[in-house]
């Protein structure tokens, strides 16, 4: 409920105690003529008052009291309702207050979580990079070596399986042709071998003799 | 002079065999003289290299002088003529023979005398040896010499593969 409506309430409140004082003062404020022993005055005063206790006998007394009691009471109702809308409209601007600010807190705390979630995975995520670029170079720095070493041994099995071979195929010729060669076919080749050589035989021949 | 040695007589075995031979023809021409008169006596059989050799250096084998200057000749290439070794895969026939002879008369020396040997582990060709020398001409040799080549192909086998 806000001030005006405390203000209208109590203003209603005692404008209605204030009128109804002010009725009774104007009531009993009536002058009367004369009194018995002969002074107008306090005859008037009396006549009045036998006036105000006929027009204001008991009965009519109950009648106001009723009338503003109920009076009082509607007033009371009235109030009651402004009051109880006061308070539905206050309990709503609360409400939407409270709401208002739980709401802009939770969001806040919501934000900051948020950004403390959003670190973490940043740093979850700079931690996984940093650990895949370290995997990344030792897997290439692995690969690297174990290509360099499978070429070193490929190429030391292959030279080994060509010296081997060559042998092997040498061998396994003189095995396979053995005499097979008739030394007529050879003669030419030994001719040409002799000629090839005739120099360095002539020379040691004469060192010999 | 020099003697022509025929490429029937290869090594000192066969100058040996010649001066046997005259030695032999010397002896019948003297047993010949002493012979009593009407006694047979049955001629040494001369072989055909003594025949070319006296033959090609215009030697008359019945002459005594001849046969002597043959002797002098054969016993000088005997004891002067270089003497070199040459191992062969297989015996060698006689034109095989002839030939590597004569190239090596007409190209080292007119008076070589050759001792011939059999190798077989060369496969083919000739291993030849003098007095401080060996010229491999086998075909192992050949190939061992050959085996930088032989391992090229090979790789150029394996690449082609790869």
């Amino acid at each position: 409920m806000n001030s005006g409506g405390l203000l209208l309430i109590t203003g209603s409140i005692l404008s209605a105690t204030v009128a109804f004082i002010w009725l009774a003062w104007r009531i009993g404020k009536t002058p009367s003529l004369k009194d018995a022993k002969g002074n107008p005055t306090q005859a008037l005063e009396g006549a009045a008052r036998e006036d105000v206790e006929h027009i204001f006998n008991d009965e009519f007394r109950e009648e106001l009291r009723n009338r503003g009691r109920l009076h009082f009471e509607k007033i009371i109702g009235e109030n009651a309702i402004f009051l109880q809308q006061d308070l539905r409209q206050t309990t709503t601007q609360l409400n939407d207050y409270m709401r208002s600010e739980i709401t802009r807190t939770l969001q806040q705390e919501f934000k900051k979580y948020e950004q403390s979630i959003t670190d973490a995975k940043q740093l979850a995520l700079d931690s996984i990079e940093k650990t895949i670029t370290t995997i990344e170079q030792q897997r290439g720095f692995l690969q690297q070596q174990l290509a360099t070493q499978s070429e070193a041994q490929k190429a030391q099995i292959i030279s080994r399986f060509e010296v081997e071979m060559a042998s092997i195929i040498n061998h396994y010729i003189l095995r396979a042709i053995g005499n097979q060669i008739d030394l007529s076919d050879q003669l030419d080749y030994i001719l040409t071998e002799l000629e090839a050589n005739k120099k360095a035989i002539i020379e040691d021949i004469k060192r010999g003799t | 002079m020099e003697l022509r040695l025929p490429t029937s007589v290869v090594g000192p075995g066969e100058i040996n065999r010649l001066l046997r031979e005259l030695a032999a023809l010397d002896d019948f021409f003297l047993s010949a003289a002493a012979r009593a008169a009407g006694t047979p006596l049955p001629p040494p059989r001369v072989t055909f290299m003594l025949e070319q050799a006296a033959r090609d250096n215009k030697f008359n084998l019945l002459e005594e002088a001849h046969r002597d200057e043959l002797k002098t000749r054969l016993q000088s290439v005997l004891e002067r003529a270089p003497v070199v070794h040459i191992s062969l895969a297989a015996e060698p026939s006689p034109r095989i023979t002839d030939a590597i002879l004569s190239w090596l008369r007409a190209n080292i020396h007119p008076n070589i005398l050759v001792v011939i040997g059999l190798q077989p582990t060369i496969a083919a060709g000739a291993e030849l040896r003098t007095g401080n020398q060996i010229f491999d001409m086998s075909l192992r040799t050949h190939l061992q010499k050959q085996e930088g080549y032989l391992v090229k192909l090979i790789e150029g086998a394996v690449s082609g593969r790869r």
